[in-house]
């Protein structure tokens, strides 16, 4: 089945004054990663290090998004970091810039498949779709 | 049983001084989140699912428990309340604003000895 979504997790990022895209992606993605503990690796005896970690990133200038320091925010894992036009961009009251909020989405997966041997065979009854 | 997660989360009641709509919405941001992909995608059953929430607030005997759990979509969740949370008094207003914590954990019996990275040696 290879690749196999495991979670999803969901943050926003603000850039108030200093209109720095990357900021406010890097404080999204802090937000979606800091809410959760995950411990899908220890409950399915993988390593942390096999754990798959796709960052979706939203904002209105994608363009401005340092891909390589939103990265760095991760504590481990292997993925990808693809930023699209969203997020929100707020007009200031003076009219003097914008007050940026971006969209953060980390998707959890690991390159997964289920043993061939006898070990798991019982759990194949208990595969009924939610 | 394993944990899959902990969700955490805040909550507050600004003007009502209500501790059980303080601890519902730490709960709802605790688990508005994030979502858990691996039931549909490995196949295992929400309903095998065990939940257990913890708030913390000021005033623990004023959360109706009850509520709580039923705040809460699935895995028939066992609740606690402790000491915890924030009050925060002000001159302006009878009732303090509150803010309360919610840690939601998911809890499941992984087979974990029937998955395997693909590709590894022993899988």
């Amino acid at each position: 089945m290879a690749k196999t979504r495991m979670a999803l997790e969901i943050g926003m990022g603000t850039s108030l004054r200093k209109g720095d895209y990357t900021r406010a992606a890097v404080r999204a993605v802090q937000d979606a990663v800091w809410r959760n503990s995950i411990s899908f690796a220890e409950a399915f005896g993988f390593e942390k290090s096999d754990m798959l970690i796709d960052v979706e990133i939203g904002v209105q200038k994608p363009d401005a998004v340092d891909g390589a320091e939103v990265k760095a925010v991760l504590p481990y894992g292997n993925g990808g970091v693809r930023v699209v036009r969203g997020g929100l961009d707020i007009p200031k009251p003076d009219g003097d810039g914008v007050t940026i909020l971006a969209n953060a989405a980390i998707v959890i997966s690991f390159d997964m498949e289920r043993r061939t041997d006898t070990a798991g065979a019982g759990m194949e009854d208990k595969a009924v779709s939610p | 049983m394993k944990r899959l997660i902990l969700e955490m989360g805040t909550g507050t009641d600004l003007y009502g001084g209500d501790y059980t709509k303080a601890a519902c919405r730490a709960v709802r941001d605790a688990i508005g989140h994030s979502s858990l992909s691996l039931f549909r995608s490995c196949g295992y059953n929400h309903r095998d699912m065990v939940v257990r929430v913890t708030i913390g607030v000021q005033d623990p005997d004023a959360v109706d428990a009850a509520r709580v759990a039923e705040s809460l979509p699935r895995g028939n969740p066992q609740v606690t309340v402790v000491h915890g949370g924030l009050n925060i008094e002000g001159d302006a207003q009878d009732t303090p604003t509150i803010i309360a914590s919610a840690a939601v954990e998911a809890f499941l019996e992984v087979d974990a000895e029937g998955w395997a990275i693909s590709g590894s040696a022993d899988g």
